[in-house]
């Protein structure tokens, strides 16, 4: 289990951390979200020694993370960086060496991975001669080539191509399920969404919110309703009680309520006011609770 | 010990075959080759001059610049210079012998010598000729005294005084000036050379970002020890190439192999490794404030300008191995590199100023692994435009 326990770390007047606290466990995966410069890749950095805290503790598995631990780690960093004249093979081989694998192990990993990214027949090209979406195969091919326990990837979505973020999403989704804690940044929410059941928001240094997505969209005091009636929607929607806003747009009403209305009565009273298009009950999505989280 | 070594082992590898690399061995290998072949080319054999003589006087003033000219050949070799003579009736006839290049110069009545035209420095057949007549002219004076010409360009050509030269070296020994000064070249040369790769190595990593990725599974020293040890491997790789080379064709060229003392040779490879493994550290540490290769050598100025003034000193301690210059400049150990070898080549130095020097040196390069090491480490991860040293300094200690 990664744990960060109250990091803080100021550079000059700029609080990049203050007292950031979160964790996540093997075969977990973590949405680590938060709008630019609220400290992120701050709090990613510490967990690879690349800054140092002024106060708090990173540790895995309860021990304090040195150079023995972070070897069993793989890191993509926001700045992507590979040498541009290496070879994509050659690139990958070498990151497993000086992360302790055998020159045989290292070899196979690397064209295993390099296949798994379709990228198999380009192995002796140098990484400058691959395209932007290659190079980001190879840099996540990077931080997976050693078989690490943790995985920490910084925006690893950015940049990608469609069929680039379903291959990643299904590589994360295998690597949790193998048993390995992910954590990944991201600001696309929906994605987030479809793939983590675990977020944790960080806003000006702090986590804001952390927990099960799930249950952090139950805990939230507000529910959207959309409706789409041929009938008088209008006298509907002021049979409900404690409607918090409303937005229309032709007959479709889009509603925020409070999470505490009971709908079972309504749902009849709509169905008998006319031909119903289209009716959806809903929690928030991760996308309003991040807007709430971080407001 | 054995990340670092993966370090050392992939600049090998990747420098190794890189164009840079084989294009400047290439270039070493043809610059050393040219340098032995090519004074054999245009230095060797005989040199042949024909003269023309116009009226009397003239036949001892030749045979006596010949004799000045092939005083110092070995007994067996050929004649390093030939004197062909032409007789002319007239000085018009001798005009035109000038002028069609049949004659390199007319003697006069072994009192004037008519040349087409006397190039920038004159010409080694107008100065032998110059001597040959000064000679002939001695024998004139000292005729009564039964002298010959013979006796008179032996004691000429001798060494009449014994010199004796206070700050060190032996006279004549000219060989150990010509061995101090290919070394000294060769150090500043590879010590800048493999420094700059340094520098732009390790700006390059930083533009690149990939020390990211790097630092996230290495100490910084690894990285910094990894690349000097690499870097230094292949500088000594490509060192002992272009000796082998060098004596390949040598022997090959049928030259007579110099007498290089094993122990000179000892010495010079002993300060190239402390030599680059200052620069080296100082170079990286440059390197790590820059965040891109263009801004690479403006923060490695002070350390070249460092290296002009090594060298300016070790041409100091050229001319006088034991003197101020020389002695100061083998206690500073960016220096010492330059100057040291110098004037162990020249055996004008004591052991206790080698071994202090040494001391000194050691000493120094675990200041700079240390202090170095500390500003490569804050440098390397801040990113955008320059890096101040005071910024870096202090980064690493956060």
């Amino acid at each position: 289990m990664l744990r960060l326990e109250n990091l803080h770390k100021n550079f000059g007047n700029i609080r990049a951390l203050d007292g950031c606290t979160f964790e996540v466990e093997r075969g977990q995966m973590l949405g680590f979200l938060g709008p630019n410069g609220s400290g992120k890749t701050t709090a990613m950095r510490s967990v690879f020694g690349l800054v140092r805290p002024e106060s708090g503790s990173v540790t895995w598995d309860g021990v304090p993370i040195g150079m023995e631990q972070r070897l069993r780690f793989g890191y993509m960093p926001e700045q992507r960086g590979l040498y541009p004249k290496m070879k994509a093979v050659d690139h990958l081989v070498y990151l497993c060496r000086i992360h302790g694998m055998a020159q045989s192990d290292a070899v196979s990993s690397a064209d295993l991975w390099l296949e798994r990214f379709g990228l198999l027949e380009r192995r002796n090209d140098r990484v400058e001669s691959l395209s932007h979406g290659n190079q980001q195969r190879v840099q996540l091919a990077a931080a997976l080539v050693h078989n690490p326990d943790l995985l920490l990837l910084d925006e690893p979505f950015s940049g990608l191509d469609p069929m680039g973020v379903d291959t990643m999403s299904g590589v994360l989704i295998e690597q949790a399920a193998e048993g390995k804690a992910v954590v990944f940044s991201s600001h696309q929410l929906d994605l987030v969404e479809d793939l983590c059941e675990e977020v944790a928001i960080i806003n000006q240094g702090r986590i804001v919110v952390e927990g099960n997505v799930r249950t952090l969209k139950d805990a939230s005091p507000i529910r959207h309703l959309e409706l789409d009636i041929d009938g008088d929607i209008e006298a509907l929607i002021e049979s409900l009680p404690d409607v918090l806003q409303v937005q229309s747009s032709g007959g479709f009403h889009s509603l925020t309520i409070g999470a505490e209305t009971d709908i079972r009565e309504f749902v009849g009273r709509a169905q008998a006011a006319g031909r119903l298009r289209h009716f959806a009950y809903k929690p928030p999505s991760l996308t309003d609770l991040f807007r709430e989280a971080v407001r | 010990m054995s990340q670092l070594w993966q370090v050392a082992m992939r600049e090998l590898r990747e420098r190794g075959r890189s164009k840079a690399f084989l294009f400047s061995s290439v270039i070493t290998l043809i610059l050393v080759l040219g340098m032995i072949f090519i004074p054999r080319v245009f230095g060797s054999g005989t040199e042949e001059y024909t003269v023309g003589l116009l009226g009397e006087g003239n036949q001892p003033i030749v045979t006596a610049a010949l004799g000045f000219a092939t005083a110092d050949d070995e007994p067996g070799d050929l004649a390093s210079v030939e004197i062909t003579t032409v007789r002319f009736e007239s000085r018009q006839a001798a005009v035109e012998g000038l002028d069609s290049g049949e004659v390199d110069a007319v003697l006069v009545d072994g009192t004037e010598v008519v040349v087409e035209s006397v190039g920038w420095g004159g010409s080694r057949l107008l100065s032998l000729l110059g001597q040959g007549a000064a000679a002939v002219a001695l024998e004139r004076l000292i005729a009564e005294e039964g002298q010959a010409v013979a006796d008179v360009i032996e004691l000429l050509t001798s060494d009449p005084l014994t010199t004796t030269a206070l700050s060190g070296g032996e006279v004549g020994d000219s060989s150990r000036y010509v061995i101090a000064y290919a070394g000294l070249i060769f150090l500043y040369v590879a010590i800048l050379l493999y420094g700059t790769w340094m520098l732009t190595g390790v700006t390059e990593e930083k533009s690149t970002r990939v020390v990211e990725v790097l630092l996230s599974s290495l100490r910084p020293w690894q990285l910094l020890g990894g690349k000097i040890l690499g870097i230094g491997l292949l500088g000594l790789a490509q060192f002992a190439t272009t000796v082998l080379v060098a004596f390949a064709g040598l022997s090959l060229g049928g030259f007579e192999i110099p007498d290089l003392d094993p122990l000179a040779l000892a010495n010079l490879i002993f300060w190239f490794i402390l030599g680059f493994t200052v620069y080296a550290l100082l170079f990286g540490a440059a390197g790590s404030l820059a965040s891109r290769v263009e801004d690479a050598n403006n923060a490695a100025l002070p350390m070249s300008m460092i290296a002009v003034v090594g060298l300016f000193i070790s041409f100091a301690a050229l001319d006088s191995p034991a003197g101020m210059a020389a002695r100061i400049g083998t206690m500073i150990p960016i220096t010492a590199p330059f100057v040291v070898p110098v004037r162990v080549s020249l055996e004008a130095i004591a052991w206790w100023e080698f071994a202090l020097s040494v001391i000194l040196t050691l000493a120094a390069i675990i200041g700079l692994v240390w202090a170095g090491g500390r500003i490569y480490a804050g440098g390397v991860l801040r990113y955008g435009g320059k890096v101040r040293f005071r910024d870096a300094w202090r980064s690493a200690a956060e």
